[in-house]
Formats: structure tokens, sequence, C-alpha cells
């Protein structure tokens, strides 16, 4: 128990001082960098780590005589994990969210310290501690807090009426619920139903499998598969329609979606929202592919309101390319990001 | 190699220099080498093993052969549509580099250390300003390694970078050069060495590369800018560390192999060097403290805030810009991209940014509107099309052309159209539930309609009303001879353009057509701009996201009554908690 402990120790401590270090700038701050699409579960196997390190630490110092009182216990967690949101996570979160966060988190604080009688107890005692003002420092703390207390508070209501120009905040909803059919140039498209001509085998037919085995690997890179490459010059089917989309892609959508598709091409910085990071495992492979010949030939003008379409800049593709031409930029884009389009089943 | 001066040259000339400075009574031992001041003489790289060359290739097949082409010339399928064109590997012309000009650059394939590696770095932190992106982070040190090994072997053809008859390595010591503080000494010799180093020949007055515009051409006859120093993290060796006086002193010393750009380290000693890079480096864009600006680790472009806060002036609005209230007034980074949705697409935007200032009073606002643009155009002649037509006879560039055709090619040699800037605000923007606006690109349809005010470099100001991308202007009665062009000036390769406009009422305006701007609340704002020697009209432009115009309201008599009251409160309060608290112990111990 002792060692596994203090092991728990020893990690959070030094997950602690790698952090502190990345955000004051003493080690490079992308030492450990937040992979994106990873993101989430790397931010709570990081916090769980911290907890454990916590655990430990606590564990450790009561053994060595010298613990933390629960109360502060309470509190330095609680500012750990504020501290965490606003500097760790990249890009940043807004305050109303972390607000909600840190609301949630305080109610946890709360049910852990008063998760018994006598936790509750001892995470008061403090507070009391201040309130009768037995001893001469408490006493002056008392004296500190009812001088300083009002002084913050007016503080932060005159900051709070100040009239400020920040940022409206405007949600929008990255994937609306597409329609049933969708007509491009001249041709009626039922979403449910229609496929890529392009997602063939060599002998010509539709072949799922045949595709997903040609894709790039998953993995770092996501580099394509020695025996599957599009530059190929014999290649049939689905290979030649790759390097064909690709050839599109890279004459038409990398100025914003970025030469690795991750939404940072050329032209990205200027645009709000940001284009979409096809990399990212919440775009393209959550979805199919019908859908995204819908996204692509209709463009940020055909959104439903939702989707904000007077701020997208993305192109109705229909104006620019052909209905063969999107189908094979698609194809394109799956090979690429190494995902599978998703089936309506 | 047309304006690069050749290895062998270069040691010619160094000898020469050492030369004169000794026979002046200079005794540097730096030269005793014959090697420029701050450089030593270094080794060839041992050739990467056949497995690195081989894993290499699948990365270059994977991820690079699409703009940089199968035999790495640089005519990949995206090649035409892109300015800078991507390299052609071929020649072993590389720009960023610790060697001395014309040499090839540094390149290791088990060396991946910073300084020691040119060629790594510049796939690490990719070429910021054109379509080459930072590869950290997507591909692993080792693939990164391994498609250089691939490049420098199978696609540089014409030099070798093992061959130890033909190529040698003088690199800059970069590491052992500590940089000189930036003091205002330092930065004032540095602006005069650039006059007389000829820097702003090229460079410009203000140093946004306006000097030589239009002659400037690099090895492979394609048209190049000279830099702009007021946009650091445009530079492609900042290494997405624009800031960084170091990247200057390094380009400064090693010059820019391909380019017009010479290495001035045989005219200059280290400590000028030095004195010149502060100098260009204090004149990136600041904020008003004179801090660096922060920079979007996602964009590597300066961060961005949407609001445009507009001041109150009593009074007459200042066309001075010298004027307290402009200085003071405070200024926002509007990012610019090329209009890419609908045709004719601009794949080319050379403004990349503007900077907005603005003030109102009880009757007007003004937008002082200032952006770098090397050229300034005025259309000769009249224009085939009127003012308010969209839908004009004006090219996109075609996908594949080839490099004649290409975008490249075609700089410099557009038809030149009027320099322009335009606000756009939607009309009855309060009527619309938030966050609903008209279409970014000229509104929506009649229902949404938008309110453009234009300025043109032939000194024109119109009103228009805009009803959707494909829809011709309609020109707004009345509303133009209420609208004044404060200032319209272009000076050292910068346009300063400031605007008035009424805020609008009901009395002398049309609450139909035109932006009635309103104290304290958020008015969506966009801007377009186009650049008449890039052939720009109509709807090939660059524009922003977009922003929003807030003008500050001044502060209300409540801010400070009720802060006070609840501070009141919280005293109260307290002597409550304390009374209970009391009572209750003394409860207890009787």
């Amino acid at each position: 128990m002792k060692a596994l402990m203090s092991l728990g120790a020893l990690v959070g401590v030094l997950g602690l001082l790698l952090l502190g270090g990345m955000i004051f700038d003493v080690v490079p701050s992308n030492t450990v960098r937040l992979i994106e699409g990873y993101m989430p579960m790397q931010m709570l196997a990081e916090v769980a780590c911290y907890v454990l390190g916590f655990a430990g630490l606590s564990y450790m110092l009561n053994a060595m005589g010298m613990g933390i009182p629960r109360f502060w216990q309470g509190i330095g967690f609680w500012v750990f994990l504020m501290m965490y949101l606003k500097f760790r996570v990249y890009p940043p979160i807004p305050f109303s969210v972390r607000a909600m966060y840190g609301t949630v988190a305080l109610v946890t604080v709360f049910m852990w310290v008063s998760a018994s009688e006598e936790d509750w107890k001892k995470f008061k005692q403090p507070i009391m501690n201040v309130l009768d003002a037995q001893t001469g420092m408490n006493r002056m703390l008392r004296y500190m807090y009812l001088v300083l207390l009002p002084i913050l508070i007016g503080g932060f209501s005159f900051n709070a009426m100040m009239p400020k120009s920040e940022e409206p905040i405007e949600l929008r909803t990255v994937h609306p619920a597409p329609p049933a059919s969708t007509k491009v140039q001249g041709k009626t498209y039922v979403l449910q139903t229609s496929q890529s001509p392009y997602r063939v085998n060599p002998e010509g037919k539709y072949d799922q499998e045949y595709s997903n085995a040609n894709i790039v690997e998953q993995g770092m890179g996501r580099l394509m598969k020695p025996n599957a490459n599009p530059w190929d010059e014999k290649n049939q089917g689905y290979l030649k329609y790759v390097r064909e989309g690709g050839e599109i892609f890279f004459q038409n959508c990398h100025f914003c979606h970025g030469d690795n598709l991750n939404g940072r091409g050329l032209h990205a910085f200027a645009f709000n929202p940001i284009p979409a990071n096809f990399t990212d495992p919440g775009t393209i492979a959550q979805l199919q592919e019908t859908f995204i010949f819908w996204r692509v030939a209709k463009g940020g003008i055909g959104l439903p309101n939702e989707g904000f379409p007077w701020a997208s800049v993305m192109p109705p593709w229909e104006q620019h390319l052909t209905v063969d031409e999107i189908w094979k930029v698609i194809l394109f884009e799956y090979w690429h990001t190494g995902y599978y389009p998703r089936t309506w089943d | 190699m047309m304006n690069s001066i050749s290895p062998k040259a270069g040691v010619v000339t160094a000898t020469a220099f050492a030369v004169l400075l000794t026979s002046g009574g200079f005794t540097s031992l730096v030269f005793a080498q014959g090697l420029p001041e701050g450089f030593k003489k270094g080794d060839l790289a041992p050739e990467p093993s056949a497995e690195m060359i081989e894993a290499g290739k699948r990365v270059y097949f994977t991820k690079c052969v699409w703009c940089h082409g199968v035999d790495g010339a640089g005519d990949g399928p995206g090649a035409d549509r892109l300015w800078p064109r991507p390299r052609n590997f071929n020649q072993g012309t590389f720009k960023i580099r610790h060697t001395a000009s014309g040499e090839l650059p540094l390149f290791d394939a088990k060396k991946p250390v910073a300084g020691q590696n040119d060629l790594f770095e510049t796939v690490t932190h990719g070429l910021p300003g054109s379509a080459m992106p930072p590869w950290e982070g997507i591909l692993s040190e080792e693939q990164r390694l391994q498609v250089l090994s691939f490049v420098t072997t199978q696609l540089v053809k014409d030099r070798k970078f093992t061959d130890k008859q033909s190529e040698t390595q003088t690199i800059l010591n970069l590491a052992d050069l500590k940089p000189k503080p930036a003091t205002d000494e330092s930065k004032n010799r540095g602006a005069e060495l650039i006059v007389e180093k000829k820097c702003v020949e090229c460079h410009g007055m203000e140093g946004r590369g306006d000097g030589n515009a239009f002659n400037l051409k690099d090895d492979w006859g394609f048209s190049i800018q000279p830099a702009n120093w007021h946009k650091c993290w445009n530079f492609r060796g900042s290494r997405q560390d624009p800031y960084n006086v170091s990247n200057i002193f390094r380009t400064f010393s090693t010059g820019v192999n391909g380019t017009p750009m010479p290495s001035f380290a045989d005219n200059t000693s280290v400590d000028e060097r030095w004195d010149i890079a502060n100098f260009v480096n204090s004149l990136c864009e600041r904020n008003a403290l004179g801090e660096p600006l922060p920079i979007d680790p996602l964009t590597d472009k300066p961060k961005i805030n949407f609001v445009i806060p507009s001041d109150m002036v009593e009074g007459e609005i200042p066309s001075d810009m010298e004027a307290e209230a402009w200085q003071k007034a405070p200024r926002r980074y509007v990012a610019m991209g090329g209009q890419i949705t609908h045709k004719p697409r601009n794949f080319v935007n050379r403004i990349d940014d503007i900077w907005v200032r603005s003030l109102y009073n009880d009757k007007s606002i003004v937008y002082l509107l200032e952006w770098d643009d090397r050229t300034k155009s005025v259309a000769e002649g009249k224009l085939p099309w009127g003012p308010t037509q969209v839908n004009i006879d004006i090219k996109e560039q075609e996908p594949k052309t080839g490099e004649e055709g290409s975008i490249a090619a075609s700089q410099n040699n557009y038809a030149v159209y009027n320099d322009a800037i335009a606000i756009e605000t939607p009309v009855k923007w309060k009527e619309l539930p938030a966050p609903i606006k008209p279409r970014y690109l000229f509104g929506t349809n009649e229902q949404f309609p938008v309110d453009i005010v234009k300025w043109e470099a032939d000194g024109s100001l119109r009103a228009f009303k805009g009803t959707g991308w494909d829809k011709d202007f309609e020109q707004r009665d009345n509303y133009e001879e209420n609208m004044k062009v404060l200032k319209g000036e272009w000076k050292n390769g910068r346009w300063y353009v400031m605007i008035e406009r009424p805020l609008g009422n009901k009395k002398d305006q049309d609450y139909d057509e035109d932006t009635f701007f309103e104290v304290g609340q958020y008015i969506p704002t966009v801007f377009f701009a186009w650049d008449g020697h890039n052939g720009d009209a109509g709807r090939k432009m660059a524009v922003s996201a977009f922003y929003y115009t807030f003008m500050n309201p001044p502060v209300p008599q409540e801010t400070y009554i009720y802060p006070v009251v609840i501070a009141f409160g919280v005293v109260l309060l307290e002597g409550w908690v304390l009374t209970r608290r009391a009572n209750r112990k003394k409860g207890k111990t009787l």
C-alpha cells in the first residue's frame, strides 16, 4: 500500500511540475501535446493521473505527519482544476463554460468534504475558528476578511457593470440534419440510397471492403499502405480515382482545409467559423458519404439556419465542380485521413 | 543560380574584403580562414541510409507529391494556383539556411537538431506566407527525416549533398553569436545601415516591401516580392517564432538562395548585422505598449479580436491621424483571406490584413483603415463596367495551366484596376434575431440586404445596397452626400483611408437601405479589399470574416453607485453572521 501510494505521489508531483513548467515556459509548452481528436480522453486521463497523484501525496504527507487540512485540500483541488481548464486546454474554453465546469467541480468538492460527519466537521473547523477568533492570528484574519470581502465584492461588481465589448458567443451546429434528397446540377440524389460511383474495385464494382483495405494507415503520419500508392500508373478503380480526387483537392480545397486536411489552409486564419478538420474523428468519420456530398455540393449558403449559412465561406461546389469531381474529392478525403464513411444503418 | 553568388566567388570576395580591411589597419582573426565573420567551416553530412530513402518515398507520395510533383519539380496538381509556387527541388536551391550564399542547406538524416538541420526545420515549422504548413505533430520526427532523405537524394538532381568535389559547407555559427541587446542606439545604427546597405531599395523606405515591386524575379523567372518587415509572422524563415531577432540575423547573413536577396556576410560585421536585425525586428507590428502581438499557435498569425471598439469624441472627429483621439483609439487586426466562395475566386490575395480604428460623435462614425499594399493602383482610363456592376468579366485562374499560364506567372501582368476597400453592414440588423445576419458576401436577398460603403483609389466614395452575391449593387440615393473621405493616402507601401458616414436617423436616412448605428450594440461588419495590381475587381477580392463594430457607451452613473451599495450590504451580512455565531456560542456555553 505504502509503495503504491508513494508511486502515486511521485507521478502526481512529476505531472504537476511538468504542467507548471509548461505553463510558465520553463520547458517547451508542447512537451506533452494534446492530440486533436483524442483531446477529451487525454484530458480525462491526465486529470485522473493528477487525482491519483494528489491522493498519494496526501497519504504520504499524512504518513510523515505533515498532513494538509481537509479545508485546504478542497480549496486547492478546486483551484487546480480551474487553472488546468484555463491554461492547459487549447483552444481556450470561454469563461462561461469554465464557470459551468467550475460550479460542477465545486459541488463535487463539497460532496467529497462532506462525505461523512467527521470530514464535514474537519472541513468547517478553520471557518469556525476564524469566526470565533479565539487566537490572535484568527482575530487578525477576521478583521482582514471584514475589510477585504466588501472591497473585493464591490470591485467585482464594478468590473461586471463597466460597459465591455466582449465578443458575443454564438453557438453553431456543425452537422445539421441533412435533407432527404438534394438536387445537384439537374439531378436528384436521395441521400439514403445514393452511392459514390468511384468507390469501386479494379473490376468496376461498388466495393466498400476493397476501398477500406486501401486507405492510409491510422497512426502517426497516416501514411499510405506500401502497396497502395495512388500515384502508381497501373492503378485501376479506387486508387486511380483517389489520385484524381487528390488533384482536385489540391486545386480547390486545400486553400482552407489545408495540405493535411486539418483545416489549417492558407486562408483559414481569416475565417470564422474555421474550416473543418477532416482528420478530427468528429467530422467526416462520423458522417455518411452522401451527407458529405450534400454539404460539398451546396456549401455554406445551402446550410439550414442553425449552421450559420451567412458566415460560412464554404463554396457551393456545384458552381465549380462536376458531380463526378465532387464524388472523387470525397473519396480522396476519406482515403487521406484513413477513415471509413459511416453507413446509414 | 542567376542571382546567388557561387561558393567560389564568395570565397574570393571574402578574401578581397579581408585584404581590404587588413590594409586599412584592421586586424581581424575571423577573416584569417577567408571566411566571412561569424561563419565556420563545416563538413558534408553522410548520405542517409537506403531504408530511410525508401521510407521517405512513402511519405512523399502521401503528403508532398500533390504540390511538389512526381519528380519534385514543383509542378504537382496544386502548383498552378499557388504563388509563391511550390519549391522545385531539382536544382537544390533552398531559401532558409545557415550556410553561405549559394551553398546547399544543412541536412543530416541522423541529427534533427534545431540550428543544425535547415531542411528539417523547414518541414517542421513550415514556411509562413506560403502554402507550406508546419508538419510537426502530423509527421513524426523520424518521418520528417525520412522524407527529406528521399527529397535530398532522389529529387535534388543538379547537385549532390555528399559530393565533396563540388559542395562546401560554410556554416553561420549562430549558436555562439549572442544577440546584441536591442537598445535605441543599436536600432538607430540599424536604421542608418539599411539605407547605407541599400536594403531600402527593395524593401522600401518604411520596410513594407514596396521598393521594387515590379521587377524582381526568382531563379525560375517568377515575380517575387521583398519581405514586408512589418509582418514578421509572414517571414518564411520565422520558424514559428516571428519576433525572434536571430531569424532576421540568419537570413541577412546567409541571403535567400534563388531570390535577389543576397548575403550580407561579406560586407557587414557581425555587430552591424545585429544592429540591422534589431532595427528590422523593431518594425514588426506591436501593441500599444510596444509588446509583440500574441500569436495564435493554430494559425501562426496574430490572435484575432472580432470586436472593433469605437470611442466617442465630443465635437468634430479629427481627420488628422496624429490627433490624440486617434492615437488613443484601440487598433484591431482584421485578417483577410481570398474570396474563394464564388467565381471568380481569388486564390492569391495580396492584402492579408487590415488595421482598423474607429471613432464616433453624435452624428457620424469614422473608420480609419490602414493596410499594406506594395503597389498603388489607379486604373488608367475608364473602367469597362459601371460602379454598381458585380458580375463583371474577370477570369478565374484555371486549375491546370503549366508554368507559363500559372498564377505565379501572371503576377504583375494583370490589367490594373483601382485599389479599393469596402465596409459592409447589415440593414435593419436590429430586427434580425441574433446571431442571424445577411450573408457575408453582399447580403442574402431583398429581405436581408446589406449596406456597402466602398472607397476606390480614384478618390470616389460610393454607397450601395447589396442583395446577394450574384446581384448587381443598387446605388443608394442621397446617401453619398452625407459621407466624407477624410483621408485617402498611399505612402511607402501603405494605404491610409479615413471614411466618415452618418450614424443614421429616420429623418435624414432611409431605414430600408442604410445601416443605423447604435451605441452599445454589436453591429456585424465585414471588410472587403481589392489590390488593383492583382487584377482585383468585382468578386475577385480579399474578404474578412464577420467582425462587430461596437460603439463604446459612456460609463453610466449606476456603475459607480451599485458596487458601493453592494459592498455595504456585505458589511451588514458579515455583522449578521458574526452576531449569530456569537449568540449561538453563548447559548451553548450558558
